[in-house]
């Protein structure tokens, strides 16, 4: 190549065309799209296009939205805040949505206010992210929010000796401490906390430790997956409910996608969790009845749908609200009086926090039509992140 | 040949190789400054090459210099990411001072990781270096209140570099930094690679047995070569520390350490340059194609990876050479 052409392509290079049409609006998405954690990336794009084929692929009609997907794999920092980046840079994203892991929420978020972007938090779930930016506005849940409530059933439930028993890390960490607290504060007693290696596989000394203890009850939480089958057949298994032990957990254990391979030993369990699939609502079925139309089935849906649903939602009234003018602080402005009725139920955005405040309902895995879902047997309403940074 | 005329071509041996260092370093620089003029809104991707290559460049000298075989080499990378993330969190916040802690502490893990390592060869050693980052991996979890556990460790923020540039969203400043560091420890290994110390290392690679019947105690020396890996390996976490203002655990884990060596085979694991255009095209080649179909492109990754291993087994940087054998005429030279 001679000199002219090496100019020529500098000079090429330097005049990419900056950004489209103002009447089309672009929106990054970075979550986990391939690998192990795929399940939640593709649980993100269902959302989203259940979202916009129920509400319309052009905002008000007239505002055309783009989406741009990124994968970030597993949690990784480094490479989700060079994404999150490019797409703010180079492909001029208006606003920034996903984000299924709490390190690589924490690594976008710096980057969010002197690129004046604003993010909406689909899952990842550590009270402290939208603490680390006014831009972020977050649409999932915080262990702390699905964790009081349960505290408050086992109290009411006569329960006054309970053993914790958590995946150890972050969330883990998090239940445990929001169900001590809670529970303590409500004048039962947590003799014992336990907290499971990640790739623990055989829970029976586990078992054996809190039959030992004479607990009434016992909260878990481990991430949804293999490890809640193991855990629960393990409970079972090594007599504990039949002794009369009661488990407690968090919707996390008996995720809708898990049931089928826990079978009828799960029924009965208890949860508590912002949303189950069998929640009875008019703007449920229509989502539902999208998303099968979709994706074919209903097996693999969980809460990250709902998420980033409901994240569509947030970031379709900030375009509303600033008529597709790129204005963050009036879109901000307009998501933190957002209220509207999800497919989980009643939500609203706490103007506060930026975080939702949702419905936490208690529920008990029962069979029906031969299919086993998580009824829901009690409210507890409007419920905030009651979480705020209790570590880091 | 008189001994006169043997010592003047040693003599020239040593210019040619030095000009050729300075040449390659210099190339490293000229096409890092270019990638920064062409490429001015992918500097959080270069960036992340540039730490990378520190990485790779560390695993090549154990691996591609004294055949050390291991898995595990992430637990430099992540406790030179770890240490330079505390000492800012704690109120260390100049930059340098940050490359120098994450060097220490890399070199140190090296040197502690080494001396357990290796004891064994072949086999048994990549089986404990993978039981040592999987070890690792689970302490940093586990030790929640200094790293972060799985939430990451945040609230790295960095001070200007000589107080005077600061780290801006963009990424110039953090690329810029990293380019310079890299041609400054490019330059450095190059000379180490070719020191009478570099030679010996090779050497124990071709041959453990004979050096050591030559009167070298090769478990020193490796283990010397082992604490320098972890030196380089520590820059790049410090470097990718703060750039991102965010260390997680995906820094010390077993996928990180994979990944370096799938570089380093790439690109060929016998030289620095080999390390270099190893994590060069496969860091690119992941943007695009994941850029390109976010749903598929570990298939098209690993379509790839087939493909290398197949047809250029000493990686990219032999088929320059073969190109050039097979236009005069096919000629083989495997010894290349």
């Amino acid at each position: 190549m001679n000199w002219k052409g090496i100019f020529l392509a500098f000079a090429a290079a330097l005049m990419v065309p900056s950004g489209a049409s103002a009447d089309t609006i672009k929106v990054g998405i970075v979550g986990p799209f391939a690998g192990p954690f795929a399940l939640a990336g593709k649980n993100f794009k269902l959302g989203i296009d259940a979202y916009r084929a129920l509400n319309g692929e052009k905002v008000g009609g007239k505002i055309d939205v783009e989406f741009i997907y990124r994968d970030t794999g597993g949690p990784n920092p480094a490479k989700a805040k060079a994404l999150a980046q490019e797409l703010i840079v180079k492909d001029k994203v208006d606003y920034l949505g996903g984000v299924y892991f709490t390190p690589n929420a924490m690594a976008i978020a710096p980057l969010l206010e002197p690129s004046k972007t604003a993010l909406v938090v689909f899952n990842a779930a550590t009270s402290a992210i939208t603490q680390r930016s006014p831009y972020i506005v977050r649409t999932s849940f915080t262990m702390w929010q699905n964790t009081v409530p349960m505290a408050k059933v086992a109290s009411a439930m006569g329960l006054k000796k309970i053993i914790t028993t958590v995946t150890d890390y972050g969330p883990g960490i998090d239940a445990e401490k929001a169900f001590k607290k809670t529970f303590e504060s409500l004048g039962g007693s947590v003799p014992e906390s336990i907290r499971m290696p990640v790739k623990t596989t055989d829970f029976s000394p586990i078992m054996q430790r809190i039959r030992d203890s004479g607990a009434d009850a016992v909260f878990a939480f481990l991430p949804s997956g293999p490890p809640t089958l193991a855990y629960t057949k393990s409970f079972i298994d090594n007599g504990l409910r039949d002794q009369g032990i009661k488990l407690l957990t968090t919707g996390d254990v008996t995720h809708e996608p898990d049931l089928p391979a826990l079978g009828e030993r799960a029924l009965g369990i208890r949860s508590t969790y912002h949303y189950s699939l069998a929640h009875e609502s008019p703007e449920n079925e229509k989502f539902l009845a999208k998303v099968k139309e979709i994706a074919g089935t209903l097996d693999e849906v969980n809460m990250c749908a709902v998420g980033a649903f409901d994240g569509m939602h947030v970031i379709y009234k900030m375009i509303e609200a600033t008529d597709g003018k790129r204005d963050p602080d009036k879109a901000i402005a307009a998501a933190k009086s957002l209220d509207w009725k999800s497919p989980r139920g009643p939500v609203r955005i706490d103007p506060q926090t930026r975080h939702i405040r949702q419905n936490i309902y208690l529920r008990e895995v029962a069979k029906k039509n031969g299919k086993l879902i998580n009824k829901e047997i009690q409210i507890f309403a409007d419920q905030p992140d009651s979480g705020l940074a209790p570590t880091q | 040949m008189t001994s006169a005329s043997i010592a003047d071509s040693v003599k020239e041996k040593k210019t040619t190789a030095l000009s050729s260092d300075l040449i390659g370093t210099l190339a490293i620089a000229v096409l890092g400054g270019a990638a920064y003029v062409v490429f001015p809104d992918d500097l959080g991707l270069l960036t992340r090459i540039l730490a990378a290559a520190f990485f790779v460049l560390s695993l090549c000298l154990v691996t591609g210099i004294c055949g050390i075989a291991t898995l595990g080499h992430a637990v430099m990378y992540g406790a030179g990411a770890y240490a330079a993330g505390y000492f800012c969190v704690q109120g260390l916040t100049d930059p340098i001072a940050l490359i120098v802690v994450g060097a220490m502490a890399g070199a140190v893990m090296g040197a502690v990781s080494g001396a357990i390592i290796l004891r064994t060869s072949g086999l048994p050693q990549l089986v404990l270096s993978i039981a040592l980052v999987q070890l690792m991996h689970a302490a940093a979890n586990k030790a929640s209140s200094i790293t972060g556990g799985s939430d990451g460790l945040i609230g790295i923020s960095p001070a200007p570099v000589l107080g005077l540039f600061a780290f801006d969203f963009y990424g110039r400043t953090a690329y810029l930094f990293g380019l310079v560091l890299l041609v400054c420890v490019f330059a450095v290994l190059q000379r180490l690679v070719r020191s009478p110390f570099g030679l010996l290392c090779r050497g124990i690679m071709q041959d453990r047995v004979r050096v050591a019947a030559m009167g070298v105690s090769v478990y020193p020396v490796l283990i010397r070569m082992y604490t320098i890996s972890g030196a380089v390996a520590g820059i790049g976490g410090a470097l990718i520390a703060i750039a991102t203002g965010v260390v997680g655990l995906d820094s010390v884990s077993f996928a990180w350490s994979a990944e370096a060596l799938v570089m380093l085979v790439l690109g060929g694991a016998s030289s620095l340059y080999g390390a270099l255009i190893g994590t060069v095209v496969f860091m690119t080649f992941e943007h695009f194609v994941s850029a390109a179909s976010p749903f598929h492109w570990l298939a098209i990754v690993g379509a790839l990876l087939i493909a290398v291993v197949l047809f250029l087994p000493k990686g990219l940087q032999s088929f320059p050479a073969r190109f050039l054998v097979k236009l005069r005429g096919g000629r083989r030279d495997h010894s290349s």
